[in-house]
């Protein structure tokens, strides 16, 4: 019994501990006194553990807590209700600290 | 020039004021975001305000008013009730518009008229905003049995550079401020600066009459 458990451990660890950061594509952001809001709505998600947000990039970046997400439709209902238009919805396999570096290392 | 005319221009010159800075933000912050705001004009205005909005589109709140006319002898204090309704917003990639409606009912007390007015607002604000420019044109109506205008603003302002959500946003604003009923002689222009980061904003300027303008607000 203890083996299965072990191996059940291993099995899903990987999935738990992988870096995963959600990415929106977000129409609107212009103005970062406004878009304050979007950082407070995601941040009131239970699983929400950092948010990014890029005027230049017009981009939501997302950081769930281990072991938690948060659906698309969540998300889009979030940012609409907010004022905003997400136009896409991805997940990367980057840390939060990894998007945060490559925003501010600019072409 | 009659007396009611003279009670209008007054009226009109003292409420002008009312509008400087907070309504050429955009009149609703963020959903579940409150807004206060302090403004003082020299010689001529101190107000407060706070707004509490449920809905990205709309906003209630009110504020306190206290006027003093710069040429004659007259005072006013306005306490009032305002909603802000958000008509329409288009979401570019580059850029958002808006435009807004309210009104509100508050009571006015003065020194050329006796007891306390009911006072009536109505206006709208349509804006287009990029990272580097700004444009905003809005028109607002008082009325009460003792005076009646309207004030129609526009704002052109550019940011030389554009800033990211973590930056302090920089912007120069030039105004240019219309007065019906011959409230002001022609158009009156004050020069302004912006800035703003975090939920913080503050705003100084002058106008063409050598008056200085200051103002700050705070969301959260």
């Amino acid at each position: 019994m203890k083996k299965f458990v072990l191996l059940l451990i291993l099995i899903a660890s990987p999935a738990l501990l992988s870096a995963t950061t959600i990415e929106m594509d977000v129409s609107g952001l212009v103005c970062a006194f406004c878009a304050q809001g979007i950082e407070k709505t995601l941040r009131g998600f239970p699983a929400t553990s950092d948010v990014v947000v890029s005027l230049e990039k017009r981009l939501v970046a997302v950081a769930t807590k281990e072991g938690q997400d948060i659906a698309d439709d969540e998300l889009k209902r979030a940012l609409t209700d907010a004022g905003y238009t997400v136009k896409a919805i991805r997940r990367e396999d980057e840390t939060i600290a990894d998007v945060r570096a490559r925003l501010k290392a600019k072409p | 020039m009659s007396n009611l005319s003279l009670v209008r221009l007054t009226a009109g010159g003292l409420l002008a004021f009312q509008l400087a800075a907070p309504a050429q933000a955009k009149p609703i912050a963020f959903a579940n975001g409150t807004t206060i705001m302090a403004e003082y004009g020299a010689g001529t205005m101190a107000e407060a305000q706070a707004f509490y909005a449920p809905y990205y589109w709309l906003s209630l709140g009110g504020g306190v008013l206290h006027l003093d006319s710069d040429s004659i002898d007259r005072s006013r204090d306005i306490a009032y009730l305002r909603a802000n309704y958000l008509v329409h917003r288009w979401n570019l990639d580059d850029a958002q518009a808006n435009v807004f409606a309210w009104g509100g009912l508050g009571t006015a007390r003065g020194n050329d008229f006796s007891g306390s007015k009911l006072d009536r607002e109505v206006g709208f604000q349509a804006d287009y905003e990029t990272r580097r420019i700004y444009a905003s044109l809005m028109s607002d109506l008082h009325e009460s049995s003792a005076y009646s205008h309207r004030i129609d603003t526009l704002q052109l302002g550019f940011a030389p550079y554009a800033h990211d959500y973590e930056d302090l946003a920089a912007w120069f604003v030039l105004q240019g401020r219309n007065y019906t009923g011959q409230l002001h002689r022609g158009i009156e222009w004050a020069a302004l600066i912006r800035l703003f980061k975090g939920g913080a904003w503050v705003e100084a300027g002058v106008t063409d009459g050598g008056k200085p303008q200051v103002m700050a607000m705070f969301n959260f």
